[in-house]
């Protein structure tokens, strides 16, 4: 009979997350600052100008504002020398698209 | 994606734009900070695009869900999300070795081949290998911050078949990681296949016959194999870094599975890597980078403008100006060093010669180009442009066997970081226990 052996896990714990719902949506964009925000890759450049073009055009009375991040592993927008620039971003605009991944 | 999720904790509403190929990495990112709900539109737009009419076409495919994903009332899930995450129980499993390896990989918890059951008998054998007691957490590992107790290290470790006199290795492993100079958190989950390469110098090459010579990087060497291999088992089971979901390497690396090299400090004419950077020659350090390219390549001659010349004409183009180890072996340290050759001396020539046309060069497409790389731009595309600029981004370690192949290691900018390991108080007993864990070949 083969041996039976009882085995410890490899999956380390982590601390409970609290679940949090998500922001509630504007109604609608029309007359509203929209933020378009790039994590600093290569492709976010090209997206967000297309994106910032077809906004205006699908939304004329709304402000689009572009942010793109300047560093993108040391240091993440929300800390160090960059959060106060991201935060001023962030508390102007009604909702954001953010363009992540590469 | 943390940036968009910090945008959500000041109360704005996000939708994440992202390729559908990282709809999973996306997902996975936002559960981890307790936003399970993010909306993610997912566009079809290539990696790493520069080309204007690409974007035009994926974005315009997009426009709608985006303004859908910006607009639509919220759901009820949305408002309260109720995602259960499963908490797994200390002993995981009983079944024979068979059933035991079926089980783990089907939970994801291997790199693919098999592995040894982590009894707690096993275990408690690999804890031996440190002063620190079971519960004690060296870090927590990005991105699921899972916490390293010594416990899991030595769990992975077993799975690895590590002996026990690896663990003070893997906990300075972690603690380089996870420490204030490493952008671990960046490169693991890369698009870029980054693998850590680790580089071993001091007495506990010899103390645990890690390979410095021939087939250095070949397989056949218990500590060289399952080192780099615990390492690959605690990122995945502790950090959560999973291939294809979190880390999205587009082709992977072999590196991942395992590199670990020593110095062969004693044949070397130079310095060894540790004393280069502060450390005394009987510390014990572990030196991690991470690369994603690997080659060798003959030298040229076996004199030292040969050996210098096979260098940097097969330096590649990089971005970032990376990270490059040169691994050379004693021959060619040796002739370098018989014709005046010292290791800084190398360095500032690779630094000096080894360029490329600017339009062989990826920042002559616009790859990844930044203010600070813009400086190094030629004014023609037909000018030259240098490889590594920067002789900090460069290691030379000797090491492997007799011949005439060298071997060019390349990264990105994921610098060398160096680390004393710290070994128990019973280390010398401990290293005893297991000299004779060396293979003994059959003549034939």
């Amino acid at each position: 009979m083969d041996s039976q052996y009882e085995v410890l896990s490899p999956w380390a714990e982590a601390d409970p997350v609290l679940l949090r719902g998500i922001t509630p949506r504007v109604t609608d964009l029309s007359g509203k600052k929209i933020g378009l925000f790039a994590n600093s890759k290569q492709a976010t450049i090209p997206i967000m100008a297309v994106l910032e073009k077809k906004m205006v055009e699908r939304f004329p009375d709304s402000e689009i504002t572009r942010y793109t991040a300047s560093e993108q592993y040391r240091t993440l927008q929300m800390e160090g020398k960059n959060r106060s620039r991201f935060e001023e971003w962030v508390n102007e605009v009604d909702t954001v698209v953010a363009a992540v991944g590469d | 994606m943390y940036e968009a999720i910090s945008i959500e904790e000041m109360n704005k509403p996000v939708v994440v734009l992202c390729n559908e190929g990282f709809t999973s990495d996306a997902r996975s990112a936002a559960s981890s900070r307790g936003l399970p709900e993010v909306r993610v539109v997912t566009e079809t737009i290539p990696c790493e695009c520069s080309v204007i009419e690409q974007a035009e076409a994926g974005i315009s495919a997009a426009m709608d869900a985006i303004v859908a994903a910006m607009t639509r009332p919220l759901t009820a899930e949305e408002k309260s999300p109720r995602t259960e995450v499963e908490k797994p129980s200390r002993i995981i499993f009983k079944g024979d070795p068979e059933d035991v390896n079926r089980f783990f990989y089907r939970r994801g918890w291997t790199d693919g081949f098999p592995i040894i059951p982590p009894t707690e008998a096993a275990v408690a054998r690999m804890l031996a290998g440190t002063d620190l007691p079971a519960n004690h957490e060296v870090a927590r590992i990005i991105p699921r911050l899972g916490k390293a107790t010594i416990e899991k290290i030595a769990i992975n470790a077993v799975m690895a078949g590590a002996l026990p006199t690896y663990l003070p290795v893997l906990i300075a492993g972690v603690q380089i990681l996870m420490g204030p100079d490493s952008s671990f958190g960046g490169w693991e989950v890369s698009t870029g296949s980054w693998a850590p390469f680790w580089i071993i110098n001091g007495p506990i090459r010899h103390q645990l016959r890690i390979n410095s010579g021939s087939g250095v990087l070949s397989p056949g060497n218990i500590a060289n194999a399952t080192i780099g291999r615990a390492m690959g088992l605690i990122i995945k089971n502790i950090g959560g870094a999973r291939q294809g979901i979190e880390d999205m390497g587009v082709m992977g690396n072999p590196m991942k599975y395992t590199a670990v090299i020593a110095e062969n400090e004693e044949t070397s004419p130079w310095e060894p890597l540790h004393v280069e950077h502060g450390f005394k020659k009987e510390d014990s350090t572990i030196t991690v980078f991470s690369p994603n390219s690997y080659y060798q390549v003959i030298a040229y001659s076996t004199e030292d403008k040969g050996i210098l010349s096979t260098i940097i004409y097969n330096l590649g183009p990089g971005r970032r100006d990376g990270d490059t180890c040169i691994m050379l072996n004693t021959d060619h340290a040796r002739a370098l060093a018989a014709g005046g050759w010292k290791k800084k001396e190398i360095t500032k020539f690779i630094t000096e010669h080894a360029y490329v046309p600017f339009s062989h060069h990826p920042y002559y497409w616009g790859s990844h180009v930044r203010e600070s790389t813009q400086k190094l731009f030629p004014v023609n595309p037909h000018d030259n442009i240098l490889l590594v600029p920067d002789p900090n981004r460069l290691r030379l370690v000797v090491t492997g066997g007799p011949g005439n192949f060298m071997a060019i290691v390349r990264g990105s900018a994921n610098e060398f970081i160096t680390r004393k390991i710290e070994l128990p108080a019973n280390w010398d007993e401990l290293v005893m226990k297991y000299k004779d864990m060396v293979p003994a070949h059959a003549r034939y």
